[in-house]
């Protein structure tokens, strides 16, 4: 029993963070019809840059970690309208694919030539060190905060998307681009702010998550194979879709991990296949 | 079925023993709540010569689909001569002789005009499955194609890759391979769609002259082409039949007129045709 | 029939390009006699990005999994090693069989998808490959790999020397061979078939063909020719690695592909042993400098030089001869 709770709750902490990082990816792949391998790149860059901010400068958690989002959604910026736009339209998906993995190339040599190739560590602030009991388990209060973070911008996304003016111009976007232009909507614009939120939220799943997924050179490739599998899975620009692929690959790969642990990743995979194979858009799919 | 989606009107030439080219019966798909073909008859004799006109949205392209099996259709019955096809692919329908050309030319980037020839012959006659043999080496193919590319007055450009000619040629590219591959019916989309004046001239010369055996069912918006080159007109509206005669009758009739000719002809003016 | 329509030979072209490769190969056993490791590492990775090759740029099907297939068929040639198979050629033989039937199943399960999802799946075969041999350590020997290959002298005449010779001038002479084969092959009505349905499968329908089953075979056929090259690998080097299995060597192997020029099998040698070539120099000062090179020159082919670098040789030729008027769409 206390290993299922234990498990529960570490594939939750876990399952959260992929969402918090692979749901702009998913939103950027339905609303731009990208395939971004460079993705993760992004969600590491705003781990180097808040572990310097906080270790090197000095800047109390709180401040660094907006900072560092910040700071990533700045540099990254100039590539969505030098690069980026001229890969959106899924026409030609290899071109997208070299690309994207060529920024990432690029991304991770440039910052081991700045930082160098060990793992940063981000120092946590003293009241997200300690540990709290969960119905007779201890549970790192990071790992919660995480939780809740997630379901916080789960929220957040969810609201955005229905309910805002956004979230129409958004929705309509997705399902017909070019009526959308049609209808006066600047798509340009809407694809510049959503790249923003995409890499935001991915810097900031990378800063939250180091715990999880530590902050070294090869970050960017390593886990971007799990992103695309929760897009993948989830099926490309749903919210929904996103966050229960995330939970999914979140329970399966730590239940393996405890229960299996020298099969390393082998139930994911397996499991990311089978899920695949059954449903090929991916389980929930905003457009038809 | 409607008086109006009646039997064909133009005299079937051969024996009445003899089944038609293509016979559809009761052809109507649905998406949801949306019809897109609804109870279509339609019958091709052998060297039929079929036009099949319609406002933008009308289901023509659909209806193409649909007999060459991109679509599955919701109901209705589908005969190439004499053999019920409607549970069949569509590389099954091409292999059986219904061969069809797209509205917009879907061509093999970075190939030349001979290879796109070449294929389809070698598809006709069952050798695409050789791994070892020199396409070079094929007498059969070569004379063949050297044939077809005379034909359509490719020749000076039979080794130009194909994103590299001329949207007319890429058209009569289309055509020379759905020549090669002998149809018994042959459903060209548009043919002469987007192709400047000056190679729609050739383009036409060929349909004149496409061998008599084939049955030609085309959908187009020029009128003047269709006029020379139809037997016989159907007129499709809302997936609907709604006339079918000579193109005399349909430059007569009041209400083929006043739901297409009339809004098409404004059309044409827009377009300064 | 006219002048004109006389179809020109390509199988000359293809001669050169073969001699050519041959050539180099010489030169290299002459020329870097110190460096035949790497030779051989080039000419093993060749047959890699070669069989990857015929399923993207031929076939049009992009795949992150190539390498499963590679070091599928190192695993299966050095384990029948192991078990008392000493005789190399009768190793490739076992290595091209395993890649066979692991393309074929590979193929099996990428072709049922489209896009994302069909990308997602080649990666996700490749790490479950990659973690089912860490794994099965008994036959693969785990993280540690798999050493102990000891390989009897080629038809019992060529010993292996220290010097890596024979083992460099035994991978060239198979890739040539497989050069020559595919040569043929992909100019053959089945190639022919193939390079129109990596264009567009629907088209090709539409002309009477299956292109299922066309591309079952080429998954096949590929996964033949990269489990050669990967048990030409393991005979030359002694050793299997878990990288052979990795999602990382079949990402390099794309990026090889692309910069050679996919869609052409020389453009495909070319592309490894320039990006090898250039890796051993760069990437002994500096491996990241080596990784900032290889993402700049990828963002740079995909928006200036889609056909890959070796196409810059055809280009600039046309150039000359038609005085920049005139340019290839796109």
């Amino acid at each position: 029993m206390d290993t299922i709770i234990g498990i529960g709750l570490d594939a939750l902490a876990y399952g959260m963070l992929l969402f918090i990082i692979s749901i702009g990816l998913s939103v950027m792949m339905g609303l731009m019809r990208v395939i971004n391998l460079a993705h993760g790149a992004f969600a590491m860059v705003g781990g180097y840059i808040a572990s310097y901010a906080i270790r090197q400068l000095g800047l109390p958690y709180v401040v660094a970690v907006p900072t560092a989002v910040a700071a990533t959604v700045v540099v990254a910026l100039p590539l969505e309208f030098l690069l980026f736009r001229r890969i959106y339209g899924g026409a030609e998906p290899l071109k997208q694919v070299l690309m994207t993995i060529g920024i990432a190339f690029a991304v991770i040599g440039i910052v081991n030539a700045v930082f160098g190739p060990t793992i940063k560590p981000i120092p946590l602030p003293g009241p997200l060190h300690g540990i709290v009991d969960i119905a007779s388990h201890t549970m790192a209060v990071h790992r919660l905060v995480l939780i809740v973070a997630g379901l916080v911008i789960a929220a957040g996304l969810w609201l955005a998307v229905e309910k805002s003016n956004f979230g129409v111009r958004l929705r309509a976007a997705v399902d017909n681009p070019d009526m959308a232009a049609a209808l006066g909507i600047r798509t340009d614009r809407l694809y510049l702010v959503t790249f923003g939120i995409a890499v935001a939220l991915a810097a900031f799943g990378g800063i939250a998550g180091a715990e999880l997924m530590p902050i070294e050179p090869t970050y960017a490739l390593r886990y971007m194979v799990t992103f695309l599998v929760v897009v993948s899975v989830g099926g490309a620009g749903s919210t929904t879709g996103a966050l229960v692929a995330s939970l999914i690959i979140g329970l399966v790969d730590t239940a393996g991990r405890y229960l299996f642990p020298s099969y390393g990743m082998f139930f994911t995979y397996a499991a990311v296949i089978l899920i695949v194979e059954l449903a090929p858009n991916g389980l929930a799919r905003r457009s038809a | 079925m409607t008086a109006l989606s009646a039997a064909p009107t133009a005299p079937i030439l051969l024996a009445p023993a003899a089944p038609p080219a293509l016979a559809v019966e009761g052809l109507s798909k649905s998406f949801g709540g949306l019809t897109v073909a609804n109870e279509i008859d339609l019958t091709l004799a052998r060297g039929d010569r079929v036009a099949l006109i319609g406002p933008n949205g009308a289901g023509k392209t659909t209806f193409v689909n649909l007999v060459s099996g991109l679509l599955a259709p919701s109901s209705g019955r589908i005969d190439l001569a004499g053999e019920d096809i409607t549970g069949l692919s569509d590389v099954e329908r091409a292999r059986r002789g219904l061969v069809r050309s797209f509205q917009v030319s879907r061509l093999f980037h970075g190939l030349s005009v001979r290879e796109h020839i070449e294929l389809a012959l070698l598809q006709r006659t069952k050798r695409t499955n050789q791994f070892f043999a020199a396409i070079g080496r094929m007498a059969d193919i070569a004379d063949e194609a050297a044939e077809l590319v005379e034909r359509l007055g490719l020749a000076d450009i039979v080794d130009t890759r194909i994103d590299a000619i001329s949207y007319g040629q890429q058209r009569l590219t289309d055509i020379a391979m759905s020549l090669a591959l002998k149809p018994k019916v042959l459903l060209l989309d548009e043919p002469a769609a987007g192709v400047p004046t000056r190679d729609a001239g050739r383009i036409l010369d060929v349909i004149d002259a496409l061998p008599a055996d084939i049955a030609v069912l085309m959908i187009e918006h020029d009128m003047d082409l269709v006029f020379r080159f139809a037997a016989r007109v159907v007129v499709l509206a809302s997936g609907r039949i709604i006339f079918t005669g000579t193109p005399a009758e349909i430059a007569k009739d009041e209400q083929v007129r006043a739901a297409y000719l009339g809004v098409y002809g404004r059309e044409e003016e827009r377009h300064g045709r | 029939m006219s002048a004109v329509t006389a179809r020109p030979s390509p199988l000359r072209g293809d001669f050169i390009k073969l001699a050519a490769v041959a050539l180099a190969g010489l030169a290299a056993l002459v020329l870097f006699p110190n460096d035949l490791g790497l030779m051989t590492r080039i000419a093993s990775s060749a047959f890699l990005v070669v069989s990857l090759d015929l399923v993207t740029g031929y076939a049009g099907i992009a795949t992150l999994g190539q390498a499963a297939l590679f070091g599928l068929g190192a695993y299966a040639a050095a384990n029948a090693n192991l078990a008392g198979l000493g005789e190399p050629i009768l190793m490739v033989a076992v290595g091209g069989l395993a890649g066979a039937v692991a393309g074929l199943i590979f193929g099996a399960v990428v072709l049922r998808s489209r896009g994302l999802a069909q990308l997602v799946l080649t990666i996700a075969l490749v790490q479950l490959v990659h973690e089912a041999a860490n794994k099965l350590s008994d036959i693969t020997g785990g993280s540690d790999g798999l050493s102990g290959i000891d390989v009897a002298p080629i038809l019992g005449a060529f010993r292996f020397d220290l010097y890596g010779r024979t083992g460099f001038v035994f991978a060239l002479v198979l890739l040539l061979a497989t050069l020559a084969v595919l040569s043929v092959i992909v100019r053959s009505p089945f190639g022919l078939k193939l390079r129109a349905i990596g264009r567009d499968p629907g088209r090709v329908r539409t002309l009477g063909a299956a292109v299922m089953p066309a591309l079952l075979v080429t998954f096949t056929l590929s996964g033949a020719v990269a489990g050669m090259g990967g048990a030409i690998e393991a005979i030359s080097t002694g050793v299997v690695g878990l990288d052979s299995v990795s999602f990382e060597r079949s990402a390099m192997a794309l990026v090889m592909l692309v910069l050679g020029g996919s869609g052409s099998l020389y453009g495909a040698v070319a592309g490894t042993a320039v990006f090898m070539g250039l890796e051993s120099i760069i990437s002994a000062a500096n491996p990241f400098h080596w990784l900032i090179i290889v993402g700049v020159l990828l963002i740079v082919v995909v928006l200036f030089v889609p056909r890959g670098l070796t196409s810059l040789a055809g280009d600039v030729r046309r150039l000359l001869a038609i005085f920049g008027l005139r340019r290839d769409k796109r």
